[in-house]
């Protein structure tokens, strides 16, 4: 079946709608049919679009989609490397529409392209990396639960609308919006799966410690975390009720000579655990902190090692000055690695690390 | 029926490119290695070979992170220089 489309102008603004002379009217394309396998073939003509089908972006869905967005739909939330792409709201709702997002789910994605603004995240390098790295998206609090984020069972995945379409929709405002399109604006090597959607929610009532965010510093009753990072490394522990003999698990997968934190001693994990590894640290009484702290100083690799695998490293003066002999923890401080509740029955966790040279970032989800 | 694009607009450069000169000749050519495997080697064999042509020196070199936009006080320092070689992959 041949589609038949044409770029046109936007003719008319949609009522209310505020340029101000900061972004430039969204093209319009004009085509023969809202089948999802046309508007793929239409985009991917243009080099847009992640190989799967696609919702059609008309202007009445995109409408729907900022049906409750009080803001001005056209103002920049912000731009986004390396295309320098400007990102309203209405180019989110658009991108949000394409990967099957419903509105309120718009609020999540839009905190999200906050957050891989905020410069310690490094969107440019994480881009353009030859690295992997993914931003996961992490839903925190009352949100997850009104707009039906999976904390629980198969929380990273597949099955459940907002983790999927939320976590699509950022990926490709990533490819649409920032140019991270493979070769022009994406180098990773082999990419990765984590690349088309990567989105979960943390599982707040069954964290013995209380919510991520606010352990952050984010108070809001609903937020998102950014962490760019690569793919869940899992591990298990089906026997252990001593908290040191599940976390030493976890420090093992903290500990690979494959993972871009064994060079970079600046990087961050996120540990998730699930929620009867958290209840059996909780149990012992330990806290977050405890567990990132026994984490800081299991997660130990040999100099020596570390200068044998990687003649490139970003390390601090002071850990180039080891002996070979000495151990080192693979990152510099325990506030380095993230704790937070994910998933459902089960003894499965995992670690997360990071691309390197990134820093996560916590924002309040506005609604 | 229609429609939207995905993409949006483009925001500002962020940085604009010096005009070029119409000469090298008595120009200096700074480095920056951004510490990729062999890209100060690659970088320092292009600017001797650029000015062996031209009548350049090569004088500056700086090192940063691959992964990390250059530092304020190294820019400044290769602001000096009249053209700077940069850009090495793995």
């Amino acid at each position: 079946m041949k589609y038949q489309f044409t770029l046109v102008l936007e003719q008319e603004r949609p009522a209310g709608s505020r340029l101000g002379g900061v972004a430039d009217p969204l093209e319009m394309l004009d085509i023969a049919s809202d089948d999802p396998e046309a508007v793929r073939e239409c985009y991917a003509e243009r080099g847009w679009g992640d190989g799967l089908p696609l919702v059609a972006p008309t202007p009445e869905r995109v409408d729907a989609m900022l049906a409750n967005c009080n803001a001005d739909p056209d103002e920049p939330v912000t731009v986004l490397p390396p295309r320098s792409g400007v990102a309203t709201r209405r180019v989110i709702a658009v991108n949000a529409v394409l990967a099957g997002c419903r509105p309120e789910h718009l609020p999540v994605l839009v905190a999200a392209v906050r957050a891989l603004a905020h410069p310690e995240i490094n969107l440019r390098g994480v881009n353009a990396t030859t690295h992997p790295v993914a931003p996961l998206l992490v839903v925190h609090g009352e949100i997850a639960q009104t707009a039906g984020y999976n904390a629980g069972l198969g929380a990273f995945g597949p099955g459940n609308v907002a983790n999927a379409a939320t976590g699509r929709a950022l990926r490709l405002i990533l490819l649409h919006v920032a140019g991270a399109i493979p070769g022009a604006g994406d180098a990773s090597t082999q990419g990765g799966p984590a690349k088309y959607t990567y989105c979960v929610a943390e599982n707040l009532a069954e964290s013995p410690w209380g919510g991520y965010a606010a352990s952050v510093g984010v108070a809001a009753a609903s937020a998102v975390t950014v962490h760019c990072g690569e793919a869940p490394h899992n591990f298990h522990d089906m026997e252990s009720k001593d908290p040191a003999a599940i976390l030493d698990k976890a420090a093992s997968a903290m500990t690979s000579l494959g993972s871009n934190n064994a060079p970079v001693s600046s990087g961050e994990f996120f540990v998730m655990l699930c929620p009867e590894h958290a209840a059996a640290c909780d149990g012992a009484g330990w806290t977050r902190d405890r567990v990132a702290s026994y984490l800081h100083e299991r997660a130990q690799m040999r100099v020596g090692d570390l200068r044998a695998a990687f003649a490139l490293r970003a390390w601090a003066p002071w850990q180039e000055a080891l002996d070979d002999d000495a151990t080192m923890s693979v990152t510099e401080h325990r506030g380095n690695i993230k704790i937070i509740v994910v998933g459902g029955p089960g003894k499965h966790s995992s670690v997360i690390p990071s691309w390197g040279m990134t820093r996560s970032a916590t924002v309040p989800v506005e609604v | 029926m229609r429609i939207y694009a995905p993409v949006g607009a483009v925001g500002p450069a962020a940085i604009s490119r010096a005009v070029t000169g119409p000469t090298l000749a008595g120009k200096r050519i700074g480095i920056l290695d951004n510490s990729k495997p062999n890209a100060g080697l690659l970088l320092q064999r292009l600017a001797e070979g650029l000015a062996a042509r031209t009548g350049a020196t090569v004088g500056l070199v700086e090192r940063k992170n691959a992964a990390l936009p250059a530092p304020d006080d190294l820019l400044a320092r290769l602001a000096e220089a009249e053209v700077v070689l940069t850009g090495s992959a793995d």
